[in-house]
């Protein structure tokens, strides 16, 4: 009897705890799913019907609690309200789409079935790369991927991206405006047109993942799940067939990322430099995933942006503590990346890991090409960078000085509160 | 000890807007409330009732049928828990921190009248 007592409770306890982001992961694979079986002209109906079968989950759940597969449940409910749609609309369906629907319907194993499983991780990739189509605004790629894939709601994204709500759903609305009248197909590209493609896939995942990233503002998750969902999206790419060393770059350097976020932001929600993080803050599951990819990447003969980045995030990842960082190394790893795309920021970056390496008046020297830089000017780090330097110098206050100018350019909440404790250091 | 029905009253409005994540983390603060309920051991039952509204009956040969009630708010009557409680108090106290209020439900909450022996 009592062994019967302890099982039930174990069975209680594993139907009545969901994975993290259940919903909004399901939702993205549910979407692209529907959106094979209906078509990308109607992408608007498959959002709706998932958005309804989660809604139901949340109804029946509440009062039932979590049935045994709850993924099962919401891809049956999903499907079935996709097929009544179907029907009340006199929606005409591929032959292939209808053949699956039914073979889905019969065999109610959609969380377990491995072939269904590798089924869905396609759809969602045709997604990706029909989201990241060339020939829609690079901000919507971005805003699409979210909403379609990602599983974020119109209030998220523009959450995330600091941007009001109507700008996003009318960025959403045009691009599926675009996808229809573009007749864009839900399949994967081949030959040249793939590369394109895989290349704006990587530069939409990378911009998501800096977006959740740079303005980290601890109390609003959201922007830490960007970060998450760009390295889902990054690892769904890498791990598949059409998974380029590229891509294992830019999963191995947003795993480095990532897995330093904790370590970023302190208790009162104020940014910690990388040389005051206490390592043992990092993440060391991301850290190792960090390294996996980089050995993997490493296997073919391009050398891109994504893997000097990766390699400069793996030298920080080494360095058990901020005095044994290999500045030297991360040095020559700039200055190819400059070889590579000689752009303001990176020349930044790079001044930053010179003055490390040769000391703070090589860096201001280094630095003044960049003061006549236009896309510099508004840029809050370049008198940061400066204050830094003339601070190790022992000139407070012009150093003071540049941090005044920095807070007079746009930055975040808590980078800013940064830079006045910096000021305040100085005067 | 009695039986207690909470009612729960809800603008199904308000659900929709909610974005997958937030969805997820409304039914997870009631499968922990209802759990609550049964791991003390005051649990009797929940249901959702459908969304579309019932049938009303009214008068006697001939019954009258109609649907409805319509409600003249916003709120709909979504479904309902039984449990038991030592008195009304207490059954309030269960009930404060369902989180159906959380997201502006309002619920009824009334004692089952047991039969006098």
């Amino acid at each position: 009897m009592q062994g019967d007592g302890t099982n039930t409770l174990q069975g209680t306890a594993i139907a009545s705890s969901m994975i993290d982001h259940l919903f909004r992961s399901r939702a993205g694979q549910m979407v692209s799913h529907l959106t094979r079986m209906l078509g990308p002209e109607h992408l608007e109906l498959a959002e709706e019907v998932v958005q309804e079968s989660l809604l139901k989950a949340l109804q029946h759940w509440s009062y039932k609690g979590i049935p045994d597969n709850p993924a099962g449940w919401l891809f049956r409910v999903a499907r079935n309200a996709a097929l009544d749609a179907v029907r009340h609309q006199s929606l005409v369906l591929e032959k292939e789409a209808l053949v699956e629907a039914d073979y889905l319907r019969r065999n109610d194993t959609a969380a377990d079935d491995p072939r269904v499983e590798a089924g869905l991780r396609d759809d969602e990739l045709r997604m990706v790369m029909m989201c990241c189509h060339p020939t829609l605004p690079r901000e919507a790629r971005v805003a699409l991927s979210l909403k379609t894939v990602g599983g974020f709601n119109v209030r998220e994204i523009a959450r995330a991206f600091l941007a009001e709500e109507a700008t996003i759903s009318q960025r959403l609305v045009r691009a599926k405006r675009q996808i229809r009248d573009l007749n864009l197909k839900f399949e994967m590209p081949t030959g040249a047109e793939l590369s394109d493609r895989l290349q704006s896939a990587l530069q939409v995942i990378y911009l998501m993942f800096n977006e959740g990233y740079v303005a980290q503002s601890g109390e609003d998750l959201v922007r830490h799940d960007l970060c998450g969902e760009a390295l889902r999206l990054g690892k769904l790419l890498a791990d598949s067939t059409i998974g380029t060393p590229t891509s294992k770059a830019l999963v191995a350097l947003m795993a480095f990322q990532a897995a330093r976020l904790s370590a970023r932001v302190n208790a009162s929600g104020d940014l910690v430099l990388l040389q005051d993080q206490d390592p043992s803050l990092w993440d060391t599951r991301l850290t190792a995933m960090g390294f996996h990819y980089f050995a993997q990447c490493s296997e073919g003969e391009v050398i891109s942006e994504y893997h000097l980045q990766a390699a400069i995030a793996s030298v920080h990842a080494n360095a058990t503590n901020p005095k044994g960082t290999d500045w030297k190394m991360i040095l020559e790893l700039y200055d190819q990346l400059m070889a590579l795309n000689p752009s303001p920021i990176v020349a930044l970056n790079r001044v930053v890991a010179l003055s490390q390496v040769r000391g703070p008046e090589a860096g201001l020297d280094a630095l003044q090409p960049l003061l006549r830089e236009a896309s510099l000017k508004r840029y809050y780090l370049l008198p940061v960078v400066r204050g830094h330097l003339l601070c190790e110098l022992g000139d407070q206050a012009s150093a003071a000085q540049q941090f005044r100018d920095a807070l007079l350019q746009p930055c975040s909440e808590p980078e800013r509160r940064l830079i006045q404790r910096r000021l305040a250091e100085c005067t | 000890m009695a039986q207690y029905l909470l009612l729960l009253y809800n603008d199904p409005r308000e659900w929709a807007k909610m974005s997958p994540e937030e969805m997820q983390k409304a039914v997870e603060k009631f499968v922990a409330w209802r759990k609550k309920l049964q791991n003390t051991g005051v649990y009797v039952g929940s249901n959702k009732l459908a969304d579309e509204p019932g049938k009303v009956l009214r008068g006697h040969k001939p019954v009258r049928i109609t649907d409805g009630p319509y409600s003249e708010t916003k709120e709909v009557l979504g479904g309902y828990f039984l449990f038991e409680a030592a008195n009304y108090q207490e059954a309030v106290r269960l009930s404060q921190d369902c989180p159906s209020l959380e997201f502006k439900g309002t619920m009824e909450l009334r004692q089952v009248d047991a039969m006098i022996p």
